[in-house]
């Protein structure tokens, strides 16, 4: 047996790398925990469950999923949330990592408590902004619907119609309900986010700041043109994981929305968690999940893209 | 790489395989392969490897059933205490009676995932349940091939004529099979606060705005209900089904088509906003996350349509005159009704119309690929025996019973809920919600998203087109 395989190796027809071997047990346990459901799921977005089992419908799922009101609408919801959320939480997660690398008392304290929302569960945190403004009875309710402070008739973040849309059927500006899930996605991201940024900033030599202010470059000079170069590929990677959060998120959305008022925060993700376990439609839910994946890639892809330009600037 | 090099590599890797190998899960002692759906068919076999050679020659086996309730669960504050104070009291008592034969084990399931997790189990082969409550339509399990026909072993069983035709129809099928057995019937109700409509509740619609009218004025709303599109679009079932039916609307046209743009779904959905914009109903009521039973709760809404068996679910109550019932548990709705100060009506009707009310079922059904179905069988057959079947129908179905004969049983003819269930039910027209449609899971969202968008969100003249666009989406699919 040995002296086969060592035969088959002086053959090359298994590679003789210890690293190989290595590795193998790895890509075995990634081709079973990814590559097999990826497959699954497209397999199953090509049938349909009749009660005599499993039938190949080929593309009618996703021309199904196409034609769905709800499908489109989730898009520019999805799109309207993704960007807020992303920017929103970049500027602010820029601007507390700048604050904390100053050289202040209490650093450490600081930064305990500004982990406080990554480390609440999602659930949790859905539930408690949602406690903040519950018309009638939460925390905010008698501020939020005074009418003397909000006139005509105070707001009702979870119950006000949205707004006309300026964009044909495009849903923006958002309703308060997204609105307030933006801040509230913010706020449990926001923790990490500055965090990556700051042990990025951490690692700038403090020279190279002095220098460029001997050169006289003001505060916004810095930033633009020594700070964001430095730090571009932890911005990236943070991007990378602001993105597939806001895609992919739900938890907050059940907890602190339901999707609502009417479906003004049904974004992409909830629809896939609605199609598969609310409405049993399995093989639509598939078919948007590898949608979902598909988009994930394209703007990951374009992030990657456009941080090269910037870098080749 | 030398021989021994390789010979070190592959050895290596195959003990991180046995590693991996000894980590994963071992095949259950009991797992069986999946059985074919038949009324008649023994259940499989535990493997023989299994059984040790000392072992008794009766076998014990589990009946494996999915309730949402949880026999561990000794909060007594709970939303399911009733639920799972039942089976913590009845598990023993079956576990005695099958002494030897049958052991219950219950897996509690979230209410609002089991119908998924059981279609996704059984389509995958996993492990399905012997018992599964069912409360809600069974067209989604016919439809995913998912639960065993019980016609032929139903009709044989004694109860069979005794049980209610339309509690039946709710457990067909549309191909004509039986797929589960109904123990009890959830019928949408109203709760009123005999406070605040103290000449009785409104039977009239002119009546019912002019009482809310005079309720405004005082600073109370005249009802609540749930009116979100959050819960996958359960509202369409709930208080607004309650009020469309009582105008003699529907979401069917009675041939597995969706039919929303209705004179009579239009003149429903008018009122309803009218009751919206006067402010007869509180804001909570489109806010989701059952946050518009508070107002139901403290009584600052006279009347609160929703089903018979969210009376389990209520507590911490405040009623009109201020008397507290607030012991946190089912006691307080139950002692509310004693006092005289909560009551259950029917929802006005429109002229000429009878008031509405939609229904499900409480039923318990057999998956397919259950182990023991024979144990299922006499599970069932245990349940509805005359000295158990009156505490499930309390306890867990929360509505009323399906056999007809027991209404005259004393736990049911002394309870004053159920004997006023009873009455409102027999001057309603109760229906399923979903009538004719093949795919209510899919339908209810789309006519909750119609039904939200009607009353909240366009102008009158926009509400057609809303109604439309939603049976149309739903049609398509037929």
């Amino acid at each position: 047996m040995a002296l086969k395989l060592a035969r088959l190796g002086k053959q090359k027809k298994i590679p003789d790398s210890l690293p190989f071997w290595l590795l193998l047990p790895t890509v075995l346990i990634l081709f079973i925990v990814q590559i097999y459901p990826t497959v699954y799921t497209a397999w199953l977005s090509l049938q349909e469950r009749k009660p005599t089992g499993w039938i190949y419908v080929g593309t009618k799922n996703f021309e199904r999923l196409f034609r769905s009101s709800l499908f489109n609408e989730s898009v520019g919801h999805t799109i309207v949330f993704l960007v807020s959320f992303i920017a929103l939480t970049m500027l602010l997660g820029f601007l507390t990592a700048l604050l904390l690398n100053q050289k202040i008392r209490f650093v450490g304290f600081y930064l305990s408590l500004i982990f406080i929302p990554w480390v609440i569960s999602t659930i949790i945190s859905g539930q408690a902004f949602r406690l903040l403004v519950t018309p009638d009875y939460g925390v905010f309710a008698g501020i939020l619907q005074d009418p003397a402070l909000f006139p005509p008739n105070g707001i009702s973040v979870l119950t006000d119609a949205r707004p006309s849309p300026w964009f044909g059927s495009f849903p923006f500006p958002p309703s308060k309900g997204m609105i307030l899930l933006v801040i509230a996605s913010t706020w449990r991201s926001l923790p990490f986010t500055a965090l990556l940024i700051l042990a990025s900033l951490q690692m700038i030599p403090t020279e190279i700041i002095e220098s460029s202010r001997i050169d006289g470059a003001n505060g916004w000079q810095i930033i633009r043109f020594i700070l964001v170069p430095i730090i571009l590929p932890t911005l990236v990677v943070t991007i990378f994981n602001l993105i597939l959060t806001g895609m992919n998120g739900v938890a907050i959305i059940i907890s602190l929305t339901g999707g609502g008022p009417g479906t003004s925060t049904q974004i992409i993700s909830y629809l896939l968690y609605s199609l598969g376990w609310g409405q049993i439609q399995f093989s639509q839910a598939a078919a948007l999940g590898l949608i979902i994946a598909v988009v994930n890639w394209i703007l990951i892809l374009a992030t990657l893209r456009l941080t090269k330009v910037e870098e080749a600037r | 790489m030398n021989t021994k090099s390789k010979l070190t590599t592959l050895l290596s890797f195959l003990l991180v395989l046995g590693l991996l190998a000894a980590c994963a899960p071992a095949p259950a002692p009991t797992q069986a392969p999946a059985e074919k759906p038949a009324a008649t068919q023994p259940p499989a076999e535990k493997p023989a490897a299994t059984q040790p050679p000392t072992e008794a020659p009766a076998e014990v086996k589990d009946v494996v059933t999915w309730f949402q309730y949880d026999a561990e669960n000794m909060d007594e504050k709970a939303n399911e205490a009733v639920g799972n104070a039942y089976l913590r009291a009845t598990m023993p008592l079956f576990n005695k009676a099958f002494a030897g034969k049958l052991n219950w084990v219950n897996q509690p399931k979230a209410f609002d995932k089991m119908e998924a997790e059981l279609i996704n189990l059984a389509q995958g082969g996993g492990d399905v349940p012997d018992i599964y409550e069912l409360f809600n339509s069974v067209n989604n399990f016919e439809r995913n091939g998912t639960l065993q026909d019980l016609s032929e072993w139903a009709k044989a069983q004694p109860w069979y004529k005794d049980l209610d035709s339309s509690a039946l129809q709710a457990c067909t099928g549309t191909d004509g099979k039986l797929y589960c057995i109904p123990l009890a019937q959830r019928p949408q109700v109203v709760f009123v606060w005999t406070g605040r409509f103290p000449n009785g509740y409104p039977t009239t619609i002119d009546d019912f705005l002019a009482q809310a009218e005079a309720l405004k004025k005082e600073g109370h709303y005249a009802i609540t209900f749930f009116g979100s599109t959050d819960k996958g679009g359960s509202g369409a079932y709930r208080g607004l089904n309650t009020m469309i039916t009582s105008f003699g609307g529907r979401y069917d046209d009675g041939k597995g088509n969706m039919l929303l743009n209705t004179p009579e779904n239009l003149a429903a959905i008018r009122f309803i906003r009218e009751i919206v914009a006067k402010g007869y109903a509180p804001d909570t009521v489109f806010a989701g996350g059952f946050e518009e039973e508070a107002s139901y709760m403290d009584s600052s809404a006279g009347s609160f349509p929703t089903g018979l068996h969210s009376w389990k679910f209520q507590n911490n109550m405040t009623a009109p005159d201020g008397k507290k019932y607030d012991t946190g548990t089912f006691e307080d709705p139950l002692n509310a009704f004693k006092d005289g100060e909560l009551v259950l009506a029917h929802f006005p009707a429109a002229p000429g119309k009878t008031p509405g009310c939609g229904t499900l079922p409480e039923a318990l059904a057999i998956p397919v690929g259950a182990k023991n179905t024979q144990g299922a069988y006499d599970f069932i057959n245990w349940i509805m025996s005359p000295e158990q079947y009156p505490a499930f129908v309390t306890n867990v179905g929360g509505g009323l019973p399906t056999l007809k004969t027991a209404l005259t049983d004393p736990t049911f003819a002394d309870d004053v809920i159920i004997q006023q269930a009873a009455k409102v039910v027999s001057e309603s027209a109760c229906r399923p919600w979903f009538g004719s449609l093949a795919r209510p899971s899919e339908a209810q969202p789309l006519i909750m998203n119609a039904l939200y968008k009607a009353i909240k969100e366009v102008g009158d003249d926009q509400i057609e087109g809303v109604l439309t666009q939603a049976q149309e989406e739903y049609n398509a699919g037929n």
